[in-house]
């Protein structure tokens, strides 16, 4: 496996003692931009989040899911959030999403999914085919999301995410580019940038030392222990998180514990993304004292991983989810940034359309995603899967969409927006040179 | 110091305030500074009553005691009512719910067991296993339910790897989380298969993992250098079909048995021939089954099968070696494990055991820059506790676990806190599994967290767990040293440091036992104590 440290010296010997190629000057119309990276771990089912309304298209769907309360997953067509337009419903519970999409400022991208090149299902069923390593493996599939490099067999794999790989493309400031609410992953490591875990609670700060640690000697004896050079590379690693962490508490600090203006936007969404969204916002609002122009966000659900029960267990999801980014879009609008934040959606992979023993599914592929945004151009992008059982997409038998959209296709269009040049765009995401269409034009 | 009920059990905290045996002791098969370590990776942190009982015994029949004894258990956590509404009705007392329906008494006495039980590498071996084979109280909620899986652990800890695999293939608590229970054999006219959830994690998680190993657990590589998958999906449908056919066993009183039984955690799961698929199946290294087997037949075929698959040994070895010795085992380190797993009876947890704690590498690291492993949360607090004769019933231990990301027996999912090949941030050729919870946040909790324990006058006893005696550090030993600041810091370097503290580390424990006036002593132990706790070198064991 390649190091970070060795990359990074490959890089500087490229450029000499120059410092790395920075992004691309901020584009006309605004100097801010984020991007909100919503994970759903464990394997949303986007089978009964996007569903087709038109008559056939349903009543496929309906007969691969099976009878709901005899062990099926169909829902009721007259439940669903219908799309105006766009020849989908969404899930009850995502009804709020409906309303952004109404405001044309919600896309959903179908059936999108890890992929080394466009792969037809002939070419997946033939020898040798280049496939992503792992798939239906939970980490392998959430890696290659985060990651934006979808590997197959013995090529090296990246110890860095997409978004790490933009933060790495300017110099760090004292508070990093990448930032989440929702603890470590892989998005947000780049070679030399790090991204940094708040919470959503009050209080970001060392404790300890006294309320005031600049002035405290005992502080100042931790702060030249940190600096230590640590020749052992497990305490190495724990010094440099802990001076990263101080470095950026004080501004960080500051925004986490304020109010935040839009906190009424999430009152009574008491759930773990609502409260994590809330405080990215926050973040934003903070923006100018933070002294940052492009940020990059990181949140998160769990329990998407429905083996069973899942009409029950997916409508509590869903439930806490679609209020919250509805919240969360809304607090973009009154903090006068909806042109300049964009969210999107990521998870593991899709789970089978066909139904598995104890009311839920398993592991799948190619699955579909939401990104919205006032720059967003909504409207459904790619195609719908046909969903037949064994049919022209499904790479099994019961139901595993073969990608027709690549994720590194889906995330190059968000760094591109992001402000990541044309030249750049291939350094972070080597395998986008495979793909003839770079850009999906979900900003237009 | 007050005695408590629990308290009163332990010998430990009756030790009092010995600082240890004399290690110039003739006695002393083994240094002082060795013993502490070998505690750090086989315990829950060395106390001074240990270090005499290792240093005394020698090695070899200290880890003999260690496999003879058993002490730790769940108490209390009878069988209830799965519906709390009727087990906790109106007017019931308001700790109810917490000590019937969540997994509260079992993370207590978890705490509790690891600060005060004797059987420590037993107990530091099922925490080991529960975090490999893992089954979370994100679902298992009930005590019971969640104690009976963890019995598995500590009762097979120096048992064989056989027998935790068909208990834990039959637990209902795994049962319930990865959906065997109830999985029922295909039903085409309702378009409906067999579940693949147990059966793909037991393969990915709890076995053998994505890629078939040498014994010193690197990949093998086919003729074009490429790594071979160790199973396919279809050998996971072929397993997942094996697997049908099983329910939870009848409730007490219950009027009806049949497939589909309601949850019932007191009893490995039943089969139902009716609703095993009765079809052949593929499993691993090109087996098939046989149609026509009974459920339990098919069963423990399936185990047998992966069981004998040759990446069991370095796959669990080399987690084991992770989990208590260090994050970067060389291959050869895991090679001489996997030759212990292998070796008859193959699978014998002792021979593991002994082999990773005896081994070469462990006593005497060939790469010092890369041994060793961050603390995961639970130890770190444990450690600390125990090492500074601490003493606590387990109950605020378990709050600041969880706050650090590390609630015991419940992490997000069934890939654990975290995974074992996180990589190191600062540099990601090598694994850094706990630092996969650590990050700014919680560096900050961890400040906090130790700036109460370090406090001098703890936490106190929570009133509503009976026979509670809350969590304390008595530094009154260390205020009497600090008017000798070279001798509390030479004490603090042996007692958290096995004496390996770096020239700067003391340096600056000095430095901060002398900031606060020397008319006032518990400040400067404070200071020092608090400084050494947050420090790379204790935070990194090594």
């Amino acid at each position: 496996m390649l190091t970070r440290r060795h990359l990074l010296s490959h890089a500087a010997a490229l450029a000499g003692a120059s410092a790395l190629p920075s992004l691309a000057a901020p584009l006309a119309g605004g100097d801010y931009r984020a991007l909100v990276c919503v994970f759903l771990y464990g394997g949303n089912d986007g089978n009964n989040m996007v569903i087709p309304m038109d008559a056939s298209g349903y009543a496929a769907y309906a007969r691969a899911r099976g009878t709901a309360g005899a062990g099926g997953l169909t829902l009721p067509q007259s439940s669903l959030a219908p799309l105006n337009g766009g020849g989908v419903g969404l899930h009850p519970a995502l009804t709020p999403l409906a309303d952004v999409w109404n405001q044309g400022h919600l896309a959903v991208q179908a059936n999108v999914g890890p992929l080394v090149k466009p792969l037809t299902k002939a070419e997946f069923n033939a020898a040798n085919a280049l496939v992503p390593s792992n798939l239906f493996s939970h980490d392998d599939q959430q890696n290659q999301w985060q990651r934006g490099q979808s590997f197959g067999g013995n090529a090296a794999t990246s110890p860095t995410g997409w978004g790490g790989r933009i933060a790495d493309l300017q110099p760090a400031g004292v508070v990093p580019m990448a930032l989440s609410v929702s603890g470590n992953n892989v998005f947000m490591n780049g070679m030399a940038a790090q991204g940094l875990a708040v919470g959503t609670g009050n209080g970001f700060a060392i404790r300890g030392f006294g309320g005031n640690p600049s002035t405290n000697p005992l502080y100042a004896l931790y702060q030249s222990l940190l600096q230590q050079p640590y020749a052992n590379a497990e305490e190495h690693a724990a010094a440099s998180v802990l001076k990263q962490a101080i470095s950026a508490s004080n501004a960080l600090n500051a925004a986490l514990t304020s109010g935040g203006s839009v906190a009424g936007l999430f009152n009574g969404l008491n759930s773990g993304i609502a409260q994590q969204l809330l405080t990215v916002a926050k973040l934003i609002e903070a923006r100018a004292s933070l002294g940052v122009t492009r940020q990059l966000f990181f949140v998160s659900m769990g329990g998407f991983d429905t083996h069973n029960d899942q009409l029950n267990q997916q409508n509590q999801l869903f439930s806490e989810l679609g209020p919250a980014l509805k919240a969360f879009y809304d607090a973009t609008q009154q903090l006068g940034v909806a042109q300049a934040v964009t969210t999107f959606t990521a998870s593991d992979f899709a789970r089978t359309l066909q139904p598995a023993s104890g009311g839920g599914s398993d592991h799948a592929w190619g699955n579909h995603h939401f990104v919205l945004g006032g720059a967003v151009k909504g409207g459904l992008y790619g195609r719908m899967p046909q969903l037949v059982l064994g049919g022209p997409d499904d790479m099994s038998e019961e139901g595993r969409w073969l990608p027709t959209t690549s994720v590194d296709q889906m995330s190059a269009t968000l760094a591109s927006w992001f402000g990541v040049g044309a030249a750049d765009l291939n350094t972070v995401f080597p395998h986008l040179s495979n793909f003839a269409v770079k850009n999906l034009r979900y900003f237009g | 110091m007050k005695h408590s009920r629990l308290c009163l059990l332990v010998a430990a905290c009756l030790s009092g305030t010995a600082l240890a045996a004399d290690p110039t002791q003739p006695a002393a098969k083994m240094a002082e500074s060795d013993a502490r370590r070998l505690l750090g990776q086989a315990s829950f942190g060395p106390t001074d009553a240990s270090v005499a009982e290792l240093m005394s015994l020698g090695r070899e029949a200290w880890l003999a005691s260690q496999f003879a004894r058993s002490d730790s258990d769940f108490s209390g956590v009878p069988y209830v009512n799965p519906n709390a509404a009727e087990g906790c009705p109106a007017g019931s007392r308001p700790t109810c719910r917490r000590d019937n329906y969540t997994l509260f008494p079992v993370q207590v006495q978890f705490f509790a067991n690891a600060i005060n039980q004797p059987d420590q590498l037993r107990q530091r071996t099922a925490l080991a296993l529960s975090e490999i084979l893992v089954v979370s109280g994100n679902v298992i909620k009930l005590p019971n339910a969640m104690a009976n899986y963890q019995r598995i652990f500590l009762r097979h800890s120096f048992g064989n790897f056989r027998d935790v695999l068909r208990e834990v293939t039959l637990s209902p608590a795994m049962g319930r989380y990865l959906n065997m229970a109830n999985n029922d054999k295909p039903n085409p006219a309702k378009g409906i298969q067999p579940n693949e959830n147990y059966a793909r994690e037991v393969l990915q998680l709890f076995t053998i993992g994505l890629w078939q190993l040498n014994p010193d657990g690197s990949q093998k590589l086919d003729g074009q250098g490429q790594p071979i998958p160790s199973y396919d999906q279809d050998t996971v449908e072929g397993f997942a079909h094996a697997f049908t056919g099983w329910t939870y066993a009848p409730r007490p009183g219950a009027t009806r048995n049949r497939f589909g039984n309601p949850s019932y955690y007191d009893a490995p799961m039943i089969a139902f021939e009716d609703h095993h698929d009765t079809g052949s199946k593929k499993l691993l290294n090109g087996v098939v089954l046989p149609g026509g087997q009974s459920a339990r037949a098919d069963l423990e075929a399936a185990l047998d099968n992966i069981f004998n698959h040759p990446n069991v040994g370095p796959f669990i070895g080399r987690q084991l070696i992770q989990q208590l010795v260090t994050a970067n085992p060389s291959p050869a380190y895991v090679e001489r494990v996997t030759q212990a797993f292998n070796a008859k009876p193959r699978g014998d947890m002792k021979a593991v055991l002994r082999a990773i704690l005896t081994d070469t590498e462990a006593l005497n690291p060939a790469q010092p820059s890369r041994f060793g492993k961050l603390r995961e949360p639970i130890v770190q607090l444990t450690h600390l506790l125990r090492a500074l004769g601490g003493s606590s019933d387990g109950v605020w231990l378990r709050a600041q676990a969880a706050a650090l990301g590390q609630p015991v027996y419940s992490p997000a999912t069934v890939f654990n806190f975290f995974p074992p090949d996180y990589d190191l941030p600062d540099n990601p050729s090598l694994d850094g599994p706990a630092f996969g919870v650590f990050n700014a946040s919680a560096a900050f909790k961890l400040s906090g967290v130790l700036a109460t324990a370090l406090n001098g006058k703890g936490v106190a006893a929570d009133p509503s767990v009976p026979g509670a005696i809350g969590t304390h550090i008595d530094l009154s030993r260390w205020q009497a040293l600090a008017a000798t600041p070279a001798t509390l810091v030479a004490q603090i370097n042996r007692l958290l440091f096995a004496g390996r503290a770096s020239a700067a580390l003391q340096a600056a424990l000095l430095k901060a036992a002398q900031i606060a006036p020397a008319n006032k002593p518990l400040e400067r132990a404070k200071a020092a104590l608090f400084l050494a706790a947050m420090s790379p070198e204790y935070l990194v064991e090594n």
